[in-house]
């Protein structure tokens, strides 16, 4: 059995390449191209700084800043479960005729998606900058969030992916499963805005609190980062992962036979 | 399964089977959905039925060998050659690699229609572990093997099907796979690219690559494997020297056309005397003897016949039902059947014509229980005045002075 160290290495040229891919035929056929997945959150936060400035005021300052920190790393995450779900079905014909590590499929959504979100972050510097809001050297401790939230996103999609392929209503269940998720994550408000004996619970059951509070900490607060918060956050992804991977490979074993 | 890390060791045995079986399980209600799902625990079992289409199965190739894999429709060659390439796994049994496989099951799978044919080849490449650089250095010499070099920057959605296999293929090619498992696809494309591809394989074993070949053509097989074996129901039932294996393999597509058999094809004269040449524009007569079992003619089979140039191209082809209530003649052998057919006024002009007959059930699994091939020529009995590929019905009506004179086609009009 190759172990899949291994074989990540000699397939990593594939891996680049299924990413490069999913870049160049996201944008091929529009022509606002790249900007269409900067567009999207930077409309809705414009709704949401409408509603909850206006509409209802919540009193926060500077609420696009506050709001965009929390939605730029949301839609990395929306967007890698929804395509990262089908991401098996979608190519069904390359399964069904060469074999590569099938895991590469899912993996390389979450890349892609989350080459979307990097390229998107200079436009929240802009608005940060905008706002006058502090630029601090704990920023340089946003790859390390990166890197968790890919890692987190990682397992879902290896769970969901062939999930998907032997109960195909997965898809819709993930589909109402993410708009639930976007309003018990504080996006759209701040933790300490929540009953405080229920915003313990968030954390504890909702890895995409802990890791929206620290983008918010950092880039709207200006504030410290929490490491050993962090730090949970990520060991619950690795061994997330790890069960994750498990899973995968023996939902994969006849995958051919159900695509 | 097991998988030799490439520069390891190796065994002078490139690929090895050791009693491999693979179980589909075919759902008659398959649970695909979480209603299903729910139903499922009401009613536990859905009804599900087990089929082995591969049954402890062994044998070996060494390295630079080319093995035929041989067999009827549902024999299990499909599986075989999914187990050998990784697509599937084996349910029982081990396959031993000792080498990159490369796998030409469909030409140009993975293609994404959106991408250019350069992006696609370095995609197609990573899919077989091949890093940018490696692909860089082979770019130049996929692109002219495909004919390509003025598409190569179009996105492949706007690709003939023809220009798309060239490039799946001139892609396979270029891989230096260590094994190589091709399906048929020689049969694919036109004369000229078959033939082409027919070079390249032979160059790709002359190099030592070692090559797993199925097809259903007994005679490609043939030509071009060293070693066979045969499949039937998903057992392995012989293997070894390729003309013995395919021996094996044409007694038992007779054996199981004890229902009927293509005895003769051949072209006649107008005298009904055997013909091997023919004039354009002149009627062929062919003439197919068909023997016929006791019980007489079944009424699934069909009689097909085909014409092709001497390029390999297909340039006519027709299948008819035979009638049940066909007159037959009594000989020593049993009962033979004949069937004439008649080509009006052969629009074609010099060169070799090969008529292709074929009895087939056409029961749904379409088995072929017999074919025979004739050649004959065509060449004119004068000179001919006449040009190009084809010989049409023609005729010029001059018109000078208000006077007409009409000159018409072919020597023969005045027969």
């Amino acid at each position: 059995m190759v172990s899949p160290a291994f074989e990540i290495l000699r397939y990593r040229s594939l891996l680049r390449n299924l990413v490069a891919k999913d870049l160049k035929v996201r944008y091929k056929n529009s022509a606002l191209g790249f900007v269409w997945s900067l567009l999207n959150p930077l409309l809705l936060m414009l709704v949401f700084t409408f509603v909850f400035t206006q509409l209802l005021d919540q009193g926060i300052p500077d609420y696009p800043v506050f709001v965009l920190t929390a939605l730029l790393p949301w839609t990395w995450t929306a967007s890698a479960i929804a395509i990262g779900t089908g991401s098996l079905i979608d190519n069904a014909p390359l399964i069904n005729k060469v074999y590569f590590p099938r895991y590469l499929l899912p993996v390389s959504v979450v890349l892609s998606t989350g080459m979307n979100f990097v390229l998107g972050l200079p436009a929240l510097f802009l608005l940060m900058a905008t706002f006058d809001r502090p630029f601090t050297q704990w920023m340089l401790y946003i790859p390390v969030i990166v890197a968790v939230q890919g890692i987190f996103l990682m397992a879902l999609v290896l769970f969901l992916a062939p999930l998907h392929v032997h109960l195909r209503d997965t898809m819709v269940v993930v589909d109402v499963g993410i708009t639930a998720w976007f309003f018990l994550t504080p996006i759209l408000y701040s933790v300490e805005m929540v009953v405080p004996d229920l915003a313990a619970w968030m954390y504890r059951v909702n890895p995409m609190a802990a890791i929206v509070a620290e983008y918010r900490t950092i880039l709207y607060e200006g504030g410290v980062p929490d490491p050993l918060f962090m730090g949970r956050t990520g060991v619950t992804s690795l061994i997330l992962l790890g069960l994750a991977y498990l899973f995968f490979q023996r939902l994969n074993r006849n995958i051919g036979e159900h695509l | 399964m097991s998988l030799s890390a490439r520069g390891a060791a190796k065994s002078d045995i490139a690929v090895e089977f050791r009693d491999v079986s693979r179980r589909f399980t075919l759902y008659h209600e398959r649970r695909n959905s979480f209603q299903d799902w729910f139903i499922g625990l009401i009613r536990p079992r859905g009804r599900s039925e087990a089929f082995w289409a591969l049954r402890e199965v062994s044998f070996t190739v060494g390295w630079g060998e080319s093995l035929g894999v041989l067999g009827r429709n549902g024999a299990g060659k499909s599986t075989l050659l999914k187990l050998v390439t990784r697509i599937l796994e084996p349910t029982a049994g081990e396959i031993v690699l000792h080498g990159d496989t490369h796998a030409m099951l469909e030409l140009g799978a993975g293609f994404h229609p959106e991408l250019s044919g350069r992006d696609n080849v370095y995609l197609n490449g990573s899919i077989y572990g091949h890093d940018r650089q490696t692909m860089a250095e082979r770019i130049d010499a996929i692109v002219q093997f495909a004919e390509l070099e003025q598409f190569i920057d179009t996105p492949v959605k706007h690709y003939s099907s023809g220009m798309f296999m060239r490039l799946g293929f001139a892609i396979a090619v270029h891989m230096d796979p260590e094994i190589l498992v091709v399906d048929e696809v020689l049969a694919v494309g036109d004369a000229n690219f078959q033939a082409k591809s027919h070079r390249a394989l032979h160059q790709l074993k002359a190099q030592g690559t070692t090559i797993l070949f199925v097809s259903h053509n007994a005679e490609q097989v043939r030509s071009f494997c060293d070693k066979a074996i045969l499949l039937e129901n998903g057992r392995l039932i012989d293997s070894g020297q390729v003309n013995d294996v395919v021996d094996h393999y044409e007694r038992l597509l007779a054996g199981a056309s004890e229902t009927m058999e293509l005895m003769r094809l051949r072209a006649l004269d107008s005298q009904g005397r055997t013909s091997e040449t023919v004039a354009p524009g002149e009627d062929i007569e062919i003439e197919a003897l068909m023997r016929v079992p006791d019980e007489g003619i079944p009424d699934d089979v069909a009689l097909g016949l085909d014409l092709y140039d001497q390029d390999g191209a297909h340039l006519f082809g027709r299948s008819s039902r035979v009638p049940p209530d066909l007159s037959l003649n009594q000989v020593d052998g049993g009962n033979l059947a004949t069937a004439r057919g008649r080509i009006h006024k052969l629009p074609l002009r010099e060169g070799e014509l090969r008529l292709v007959a074929t009895l087939q059930r056409t029961g749904g699994d379409d088995q072929i229980l017999g074919r025979r091939e004739t050649v004959i020529s065509v060449r004119s009995s004068g000179i001919s005045t006449e040009r190009g590929m084809l010989h049409l019905d023609h005729e010029w009506n001059w018109s000078a002075d208000g006077r007409v004179s009409s000159e018409q086609t072919g020597p023969r009009k005045g027969k």
